[in-house]
């Protein structure tokens, strides 16, 4: 688990350009400044990374929300 | 004679989409574009599925042509139509404003042509990966509902993301913006303002004429901070919208209250005070009421002509 926030976290500040410090589990997308098109583009490389499948439509909203998709998904 | 896969998928004759208008495209304008040897497309935007049901059986009996739906993802009816269509088996949907993932398997289950409207790579790669026939890359140039990149950025890059066919929209009105949309390496374009001057557009003449008599200059776009730029042409509306938006004691609620009916009221009713006039920044090269079929003929005549000269540049 905390290798996904990991790098959901890395992702965000590489995409970003922001500080990882201001990241935390309960940040929303939103206050992030993260639209849902760097939220496309983030699981697009995720999936890559984790070799698995995400789809989107499932009320993604915080950084907690996002690791708990992808830690389903690699339990799948 | 202009081909592309495009026209072999879809199985028209050019390849010419009519974007799907929100209180714009009906029925009418659609078989008329489908007639015309286009994709005629019927805004599903959001209405509940009766009337979209009335509306693709008026299309077909006005067409034995392809037509399409487009389905606006954030209408409160969108599980109803996204359901109807199917069962209509539609020769097309396109999709707007969200992401289709979970809408794809029952369309392609039913036969339906998926070419969904896409902002960025991802997205296009996305919906590639579900199944789509095609994707529409929509520069913000477009009207309504808008992103960020430019048509010339972003077509080319999707082009090289993805290997089913790209069309181009947003910013292509005549037969020059559709070659140019060729040599970006789309395979067919989307366009929506050109049609709103067609005889066969039942807009409001208030509509017609607001888009006959603009300027280069007289779009804005008005609702980032709703998260849903709209690009409209600039009257009493937008300029209060804008306002209200910078106005930091006006919640979102409130905001996009304001905005509520607004395209209604442009479309259907021509209040030129409170109607939001949906137009691309191409409204002012659309000098004349013409028929669809006119219309899709110019174009692709200027088009052919074009690229056909271009070698010319070469010495």
């Amino acid at each position: 688990m905390n290798e996904v926030y990991q790098k959901i976290v890395d992702i965000i500040v590489d995409a970003k350009g922001i500080d990882p410090d201001t990241i935390h589990y309960s940040s929303t997308f939103k206050d992030l400044n993260v639209d849902s098109l760097d939220i496309a583009e983030m699981t697009m490389t995720l999936e890559d990374e984790f070799g698995i499948t995400i789809e989107l439509e499932e009320g993604v909203n915080t950084v907690e929300d996002l690791v708990n998709l992808i830690v389903k998904r690699l339990k799948a | 004679m202009l081909r592309s896969r495009i026209c072999e998928v879809i199985g028209i004759r050019y390849p010419i989409f009519q974007g799907g208008m929100a209180w714009v495209s009906d029925a009418k304008l659609a078989a008329a574009v489908s007639n015309a040897g286009g994709l005629g497309i019927i805004s599903a935007m959001n209405a509940d599925e009766s009337y979209v049901r009335e509306q693709i059986r008026l299309c077909r009996g006005l067409t034995d042509k392809p037509f399409g739906v487009n389905i606006m993802l954030m209408s409160p009816h969108v599980e109803a139509v996204a359901k109807l269509v199917a069962e209509e088996k539609v020769p097309v949907v396109t999709t707007g404003a969200g992401l289709p993932g979970k809408y794809m398997p029952a369309w392609i289950e039913a036969g339906i042509k998926v070419v969904p409207v896409v902002p960025s790579v991802a997205i296009a790669r996305r919906v590639e990966r579900g199944g789509a026939t095609a994707v529409i890359a929509e520069g913000t140039e477009s009207g309504g509902h808008v992103g960020e990149l430019t048509t010339m950025a972003l077509v080319p890059q999707v082009v090289d993301a993805v290997k089913i066919p790209v069309l181009a929209a947003g910013g292509i009105a005549d037969g020059r913006g559709m070659a140019a949309a060729f040599m970006l390496g789309a395979e067919g374009v989307q366009c929506g303002t050109r049609f709103l001057s067609a005889y066969e557009c039942g807009i409001h003449p208030n509509y017609k004429k607001k888009v006959l008599d603009a300027r280069d200059i007289d779009t804005q776009v008005t609702g980032r901070r709703l998260g849903h730029p709209v690009r409209a042409l600039r009257n009493p509306f937008v300029n209060k919208f804008a306002e209200l938006e910078r106005d930091p004691g006006v919640t979102d609620e409130a905001l996009s209250a304001f905005g509520t009916g607004a395209v209604r009221k442009a479309a259907v009713d021509g209040n030129l005070q409170e109607g939001s006039f949906l137009a691309g920044q191409i409204a002012a090269l659309v000098k004349r009421e013409q028929s669809a079929q006119e219309i899709v003929e110019e174009m692709v005549g200027e088009c052919e002509a074009l690229l056909g000269r271009a070698g010319e540049r070469i010495e």
